[in-house]
């Protein structure tokens, strides 16, 4: 980095050290709120921690038992790229149409956007409640509806085929939230490109994979990562609705470092268990924004 | 200047003189931090009472109370234990892997003149005031599970109340007669876990009593019993699904709602939703759970844990105060404007509907051997081995083997469960 | 203003009368705007069954939430538990309390998100693509972990008990808003810097005064989003706030939930109460994330 700094004229080293004053503040942040709670968690790793009791230095001792018999890491590991390959896609499609749908000016859209937002709006136990009630195998609304029109319908969280899907249905309707960015996305799409569009003689099918799709790829890739991220700290349905089950279907891998860290108490284990997510989420995250590069179109590059 | 730089000292010397009388005073005043929650049980005003009772017998300590949410104290409790500092003097240790940071009270029982363990119901005091040879806190309230039986619900379907000696068999036949699936209204309820009450009933332990072996007992005779006995509930129909327990009783409050509604004809509830029946004006009779007459009678009961934090700068104090709140004036205020079933006989037996069926029943339950008498003793049981055999329980809720594979099922489960247990053990003891 | 929607442009040179007098391209828009309003209101029904099941449970009594076949209309509507949500707690003040924290939260976002954005969106420096991963690690750390650690800094800065802990943090911006400005500035043509760069403007007046205006809607996410997670969040302050004044209305509705039993009907109404706000905030905000169009247009 030195040779790179010397070899820079002096424009450039005043840009860059412009950049690095702009940066202050987030480097104390990160100093302060990452790198000081890692580095904890890290030595924690090596730890048995009961939380109460000071913590005694076993070594890899953690790290050998996760990865050599451990059926629960695997498990939760299992469930939860299940459910990231699942919801993932269909959270960033649903999301986008949802966004253009709520694009279209006419009258009274400002109300349909509040509406998709609502369940954006609300967390914690009311909704998960209500999840449950909705989905109550023989009396609850949606088996009610299908039974309407000749579908007998699934157990849902009571299944363990379907309690995964549930789970997911319950994040995809939340897709108002994720709707609103793909919104400010297509706010910065000029017009002028459209009218020039249509005057070539293109329909709207061709503005929306030549133009829309193109300039919106920076928000497409930050709603890939964000929503990935999200996707793999999926937890509080498991720790309201499912408590994992059944049969392990929804033993989501924060779930199973919650369980580990504030219930058992073994907080030493839980510190490992977080720590490998965190390397597996930056390794595809470094992945993704290496493809960016051939992907991601930026009006500024 | 002169006059100036004398105003100066005067200033000065006035300044030192307060600060001095100041801290002098704050000297004379010790502020104990209490950490609690408010609840039908310990609502916040019988709370304040308690403190104002309190300071006005000791005018030299202040009491600042803290009132947590339920469904957040354990995660605030444990981030502060953790953290080694800034936990309050006195609060509710209510979770048996904090009791490590307990002030020892055994020193400060034995110089009280006013209170001693025998005050406290004896089983109580043994399962929820002592954890090897330390006694963690004082036992606050007595909690216990029972059946509640919906007495319209009976009349109506023209089906005997339960008695106190039945059976887990009987429980299903009882349940069977009294369900209408036409109105949906279920004859009883089923069990949250195993290796409770009726389980141990049936003298079953999911492992060895030292905690070596699972082996002959997760899948001894007994215990392929209580499972059966389960799938037999499932098989019955008489209870409501998994989805319905779950959905109407969240939050681990029981089904106490679908109770009151009169869809529920029987369920395992405790003294807490007994009041609130009592308040909703439904008539209703209470029993233990089912056993066997000829062995040991288990209930699963509970206290809570009221301790001194082990790292206070006050401790006598906070054990002033401690002996105050969980002691006879403290409990009393708490069952008078709450309702808090006191863990003192002696104020229990105040209690002004003492003579009622219901009391009594709960009072009689309380008597029987308590589920936590092997649990305590055997950290493991929860967290680790019963969650590696959970796939057991989840298979025969949701009714997805047959009876006859029960035996095999549990038997698959015996290496898992056992790895679980070698892996705990070292950790936690048993 | 429609000529400006893709979905719905009709440039005015195909705009013209048929033979027998029927203007076509009207009855299409006509036809196209009923079947968006049908479409949209399908759709708004069936995401609005949970919250319309919890407005129907916060107006029944309590056997009547639990009473068999449901009732989607409670025979008699009780809006009286309303009123005792509002008297069992004080509602009033946890939100007022709430407020406190959205304002706080507010402004350290956007006195610290839009100049950490620059840098990483603008500004060129050695080192600047591991450090953008670096800066996004946070969001991948699971909350839990950091609990005890940050808990044990604070008690020691003695800031446990005040609402620092649950301010200061957005001082040194969120890895979301930040990313979310540094995609959102990354679109603006650079153009405009340029030309402003050749007018003598420095890096710092670029950004304040050329960039930021252009990025009303990714500030407005903020704002809006910045609301709704402080609004919500239950474990910041469940872990640092010990005076029942002081809380806000997430810890506040905490209370709803009971040992032995939850007062559902109760619990629904003040969760419906408190997410108003929110809804109000954004029904208005929309204005400025969709209104950000005209600007850019004119600009662009």
């Amino acid at each position: 980095m030195l040779s790179t700094w010397r070899a820079m004229n002096p424009m450039a080293r005043r840009e860059a050290l412009e950049g690095y004053t702009a940066l202050i503040p987030w480097v104390i942040g990160f100093l302060i709120f990452t790198t000081f709670p890692i580095i904890m968690s890290i030595y924690l790793s090596f730890t048995e921690w009961t939380i109460i009791e000071p913590p005694t230095w076993i070594g890899l001792a953690n790290y050998e038992r996760m990865f050599t018999r451990d059926p629960l890491f695997w498990q939760s590991l299992k469930v939860t790229l299940l459910f990231v390959a699942f919801s993932l896609p269909l959270k960033l499609v649903l999301g986008l149409m949802l966004a253009l749908l709520l694009n279209i000016k006419v009258p009274g859209m400002n109300f349909f956007r509040t509406v998709f937002y609502l369940p954006a709006v609300i967390s914690g136990v009311a909704v998960a409640l209500m999840w449950m009630w909705l989905l109550q195998p023989d009396t609850g609304v949606a088996n009610t509806l299908l039974a309407a029109i000749g579908i007998q319908g699934p157990n849902w969280f009571w299944d363990r085929d379907w309690a995964l899907p549930s789970v997911a249905l319950m994040s995809i309707w939340k897709v108002g939230g994720s709707a609103i960015i793909y919104l400010a996305g297509l706010q910065n799409i000029p017009p002028h490109l459209y009218e020039a569009a249509k005057i070539d003689g293109a329909n709207r099918w061709h503005s929306f994979w030549g133009i829309t799709l193109p300039l919106l790829t920076p928000t497409l890739f930050f709603q890939l990562l964000i929503e990935l991220i999200d996707s793999f700290k999926v937890f509080t349905e498991a720790f309201v609705i499912t408590q994992g089950g059944p049969l392990k279907a929804t033993y989501f891998y924060l779930y199973y470092f919650y369980e580990e860290g504030f219930r058992n108490f073994n907080m030493g284990y839980a510190s490992g268990l977080a720590l490998v997510l965190v390397v597996i989420i930056i390794l595809i995250t470094v992945f993704l924004n290496f493809t960016s590069k051939r992907w991601v179109y930026y009006e500024s590059d | 200047m002169r006059g100036k730089s004398r105003f100066l000292a005067l200033t000065m010397i006035l300044l030192l003189v307060m600060s001095q009388l100041g801290s002098a005073l704050a000297q004379d005043s010790v502020t104990i931090e209490w950490w609690s929650v408010a609840g039908n049980e310990l609502p916040q005003e019988a709370q304040e009472a308690i403190v104002t009772a309190f300071e006005a017998e000791h005018p030299d300590i202040q009491v600042n109370l803290t009132i947590l949410p339920e469904s957040g104290y354990d995660e605030r409790m444990t981030t502060t234990l953790g953290a080694g500092e800034g936990a309050p003097d006195v609060a509710l240790f209510w979770n048996a892997n904090w009791y490590a940071q307990t002030l020892d009270l055994t020193p400060y029982l034995e110089a009280d003149p006013d209170l001693s363990p025998e005050d406290y119901f004896e089983n109580f005091w043994i399962n929820w005031a002592t954890w090897g040879d330390k006694v963690v806190g004082l036992p606050l309230g007595v909690g216990a599970n029972f059946v509640m039986y919906n007495k319209a619900v009976f009349d109506e379907a023209g089906v005997d109340y339960p008695t106190a000696d039945w059976t887990p068999e009987e429980y299903i036949e009882v349940a069977k007669a009294v369900t209408d699936t036409e109105v949906r209204r279920w004859g009883g309820d089923r069990p949250r876990g195993p290796y409770r009450a009726i389980w141990m009933n049936y003298g079953a332990f999911p492992y060895s009593d030292d905690s070596t072996m699972v082996d002959g007992y997760f899948n001894s005779e007994a215990s392929i019993a209580a499972y059966e006995w389960l799938w037999d509930l499932v098989d019955s129909g008489a209870t409501p699904t998994p989805a319905d327990i779950e959905i109407l009783g969240t939050e681990g409050t029981g089904p106490i709602d679908l109770f009151l509604a009169g869809r529920l004809a029987m369920a395992t509830l405790n003294q807490g939703h007994m009041l609130i029946a009592v308040d909703e004006g439904v008539d209703f009779g209470i029993v233990p759970e089912p056993g066997f007459v000829d062995s040991q009678r288990f209930v699963n009961a509970w206290s809570l844990t009221a301790s001194i934090w082990s790292g206070t700068e006050n401790p006598d104090e906070a054990y002033e105060f401690l002996s105050f709140f969980a002691g006879p004036e403290g409990q009393r205020i708490l069952m008078e404007q709450g309702t808090l079933f006191p863990a003192l006989p002696a104020v229990l037996d105040e209690y002004e509907n003492a003579d009622t069926d219901y009391a009594q029943a709960f009072f009689s339950v309380l008597e029987d051997t308590q589920v936590a008498e092997w649990t305590a003793g055997h950290p493991c049981w929860r967290g680790a081995v019963i969650r590696s055999v959970q796939d057991v329980w989840d298979l025969i809720n949701l009714g997805e083997i047959s009876r006859d594979e029960v035996t095999t099922t549990i038997n698959d489960y015996i290496d898992e469960a056992q790895a679980s247990l070698e892996e705990c053990t070292p950790r936690l003891g048993g | 203003m429609n000529q400006t929607n893709p979905a719905l442009a009709q440039p005015a040179h195909n705009k013209r009368k048929n033979n027998d007098g029927i203007d076509w391209q009207r009855v299409q828009r006509w036809v196209g705007t009923a079947l968006v309003y049908v479409l949209m209101t399908t759709l708004a029904l069936i995401f609005m069954i949970p919250l319309l099941w919890m407005l129907s449970t916060s107006l029944k009594t309590r056997p009547e939430i639990f009473a068999w076949p449901p009732e989607w209309v409670p025979a008699v509507p009780q809006w009286g538990n309303y009123a005792d949500a509002f008297n069992s707690y004080p509602l009033g003040r946890f939100m007022a309390n709430s407020m406190i924290l959205v304002i706080g939260n507010t402004i350290g976002e956007l006195v610290s998100v839009p100049l950490i954005a620059y840098a990483f969106a603008r500004l060129r420096f050695p080192g600047k693509s591991i450090l953008f991963v670096l800066m996004l690690s946070p969001m991948m750390i699971p909350g839990h972990i950091r609990l005890i650690p940050l808990y044990s800094a604070y008690l020691r800065l003695d800031m446990v008990g005040t609402y620092w802990p649950l301010i200061l943090p957005s001082f040194f911006g969120n890895p979301f808003f930040i990313f979310l400005m540094v995609q959102y500035m990354r679109t603006i043509p650079r153009d405009l810097d340029e030309a402003a760069r050749i007018d003598g403007a420095g890096t710092w007046t670029i950004l304040y005064r050329i960039i930021l205006p252009l990025c009303i809607p990714a500030l407005t996410i903020i704002v809006v989003f910045t609301f709704l997670w402080t609004w919500n969040d239950f474990l910041q302050p469940l872990i640092y706030l010990s005076d029942f004044e002081t809380y806000p209305i997430s810890v506040g509705l905490a209370f709803f939930q009971g040992r032995y039993s939850v007062e559902w009907n109760m619990f629904m109404a003040a969760t419906l109460i408190s997410i108003l706000p929110i809804l109000v905030l954004y029904f208005f905000a929309q204005k400025q994330l969709i209104g950000g169009l005209s600007t850019l247009g004119l600009k662009g």
